[in-house]
């Protein structure tokens, strides 16, 4: 009897111990791709932005803690940059969000060939940021087909990416172009996976369309709407390709974001401790986001 | 699902189905433009813009001249280097996740619910926020203009990995326990047991895996510099910011750019909502 426990314990600490090398050899790949591809450069730019060196020099950079730091908050360049990041954020990504939700809700709803319009508004979700560039880099030029509609409307002509006051708005448009699809998608996948009974008992209760929208769908559709704001949220913090293409940063740098400002610091700027220091912002800002995400995405009752 | 009275249900429904129409063309637009733009003269495409007329959406003498134009610079090249690259990316990265997403749902051991937090929080920070640091450390590991460069960032993706251990968890424990008792090692119960069934998720995080290679533009700037060495993207938006731009050429690339993610995504929608799912409200 006593030997079988033993027996028995010592078969379970040797399946525990297989089990936790198997686990280790499954993971192995993944953790160094997280310590090659995060870590390592993650640590790099908090290393660099503590060091400053002259541009060209042949001697070793020297360690000066946080006066790169200093320099970088000293400057109204780089709060213009993070001010034009902000301010583009709080507009896309609520935009973005509430037409997804919007047409999410109304391509749900029994609609003839619902799903013909459903693919119609999400293929230009294929389309890479790059080639959204490129369309609209071209559809917004002054003798562009968008002000061509304009002038059939009777409307005068916009400068768009040319006006230092319109260049966040055709920002917003070339990114919503390929994002209002993309997250729609996921609210889609949402709201079919509210139980309809819950669309059955406010139906019942004589709750309109409005009330029902407010009372049923946004609660029950809490975790894939937070998920979706803050992953597109994520992304377009680090919006790059339109500015680098199209901009270049302007006109009077009301399109530096601060991923370009970054890139433009490190590689024509050619300074490259100042620029980590920024990264170093950027990766504060985008941890914290992320931190918040996670949370979103756990489950209530812990994540198994 | 109730309206105004007095509104009959039909008329109510008939005006959803209007703006359902209406933004589906809106979002239609740009592509049919993109489309006519690529079979015609640059010429014409601005001519039928300002004053627009009906032909601004489709060509009035239609020409292949723009495709062989943007044959001719050598953008097959460029395309199948990011067909390459992605469809690496595709097939190794499903290994790396699938196995990883395997270890995090199935397999019992220590730590493991900490190490599931470590691998999706430092995956979704996106990768552009450390790119310019990590091109320093390949310049210095000598990867700078290899392929290997431009494929070793889309093999850890964090959305991947939980998709597919989402997938993994749905699948009845019971199945691995009788593998077990067959002396089935890890494995094998992996291989043989839970990766045929998992085929939708895999199709999912696949996607997922392509998109994000496909859609590469700053990373790729970063790590090459050779010309035979470009992606698509990068090579478009050199013939866009060439100091000529031929737009014929450039309308051609981008649509080509587009179509192939469009087919993919077309043909495999319904795999793509399975996994787009697994992120939201289940579980």
């Amino acid at each position: 009897m006593s030997t079988a426990i033993r027996a028995g314990g010592r078969r379970h600490t040797g399946r525990s111990r297989r089990d936790l090398a198997a686990g280790a050899a499954f993971l192995a790949p993944t953790i160094a791709l997280i310590i090659v591809l995060r870590v390592a450069p993650a640590l790099a730019a908090v290393g660099a932005s503590t060091k400053s060196g002259l541009p060209g020099s042949l001697a070793a950079p020297t360690f000066v803690g946080a006066d790169v730091f200093a320099r970088l908050f000293a400057k109204e360049s780089f709060w213009e940059s993070v001010r034009q990041t902000l301010v583009f954020n709080i507009l896309v990504n609520p935009i973005q969000i509430a037409l997804a939700l919007a047409l999410a809700v109304l391509l749900t709803r029994r609609l003839p060939a619902s799903g013909l319009w459903r693919t119609l508004i999400f293929l230009p979700s294929a389309v890479p940021l790059a080639g959204s560039t490129i369309v609209w880099g071209i559809a917004l030029r002054p003798d562009g087909p968008v002000n061509g509609a304009l002038e059939i409307l009777g409307l005068p002509a916009q400068p768009w990416f040319t006006s230092p006051d319109q260049v966040v708005f055709s920002m917003i448009v070339l990114a919503s172009w390929i994002g209002i699809g993309y997250w729609m998608m996921f609210l889609i996948a949402g709201i079919n996976d509210i139980p309809p009974v819950y669309f059955e008992a406010a139906r019942i209760d004589g709750a309109g369309a409005l009330r029902t929208f407010f009372s049923v769908t946004i609660p029950m559709l809490r975790r894939p709407l937070l998920f979706v704001l803050v992953a597109d949220t994520v992304a377009n913090f680090v919006l790059f390709a339109p500015v680098q293409i199209l901009t270049s940063g302007g006109p009077e740098g009301n399109s530096n974001f601060l991923m370009y400002d970054i890139f433009h610091k490190s590689y024509e700027l050619s300074d490259p401790y100042e620029a980590s220091a920024e990264l170093v912002v950027l990766l504060v800002i985008m941890v914290a986001i992320v931190a918040v995400q996670f949370r979103l995405l756990r489950t209530p009752e812990g994540e198994e | 699902m109730s309206r105004p009275r007095g509104i009959p249900r039909s008329l109510g429904s008939a005006v959803l189905l209007v703006v359902a129409i209406a933004v589906s063309l809106l979002f239609l637009l740009p592509v049919l433009w993109l489309l006519a733009s690529t079979f015609r003269t640059a010429s014409e495409t601005f001519a039928s813009s300002s004053p627009l007329s009906w032909s601004v959406l489709w060509p009035r003498q239609l020409t292949v001249e723009n495709l062989a134009s943007a044959v001719r610079s050598g953008f097959l090249t460029a395309l199948a280097n990011s067909l390459f690259v992605a469809v690496v990316t595709v097939i190794v990265g499903l290994a790396i996740s699938a196995a990883a997403a395997f270890a995090l749902a199935i397999i019992p051991f220590r730590g493991r619910s900490a190490i599931f937090t470590v691998v999706v929080l430092s995956f979704l920070v996106p990768f552009e926020a450390i790119a310019i640091p990590l091109s320093r450390m390949f310049s210095e590991w000598n990867l700078t203009n290899t392929l290997l460069a431009l494929i070793l960032p889309g093999l850890g993706n964090g959305l991947a990995v939980f998709t597919l251990r989402q997938f993994f968890l749905g699948i009845p424990s019971s199945l691995a326990e009788a593998a077990h008792l067959d002396g089935a090692n890890w494995f094998r119960i992996f291989w043989s047991v839970y990766l045929p069934l998992t085929r939708p998720a895999l199709i999912g995080a696949g996607l997922i895996l392509f998109l994000f290679q496909w859609q590469a533009y700053l990373w790729p700037i970063l790590v090459t510099s050779r010309q035979e060495l470009d992606l698509a993207p990068v090579a478009i938006a050199k013939a866009f910011g060439a100091f000529t731009t031929d737009y014929g050429r450039v309308f051609a690339e981008t649509a080509i750019l587009a179509l192939i993610p469009a087919i993919v995504l077309l043909a495999l929608q319904r795999y793509f909502v399975t996994s787009v799912a697994s992120t939201g409200s289940k579980e």
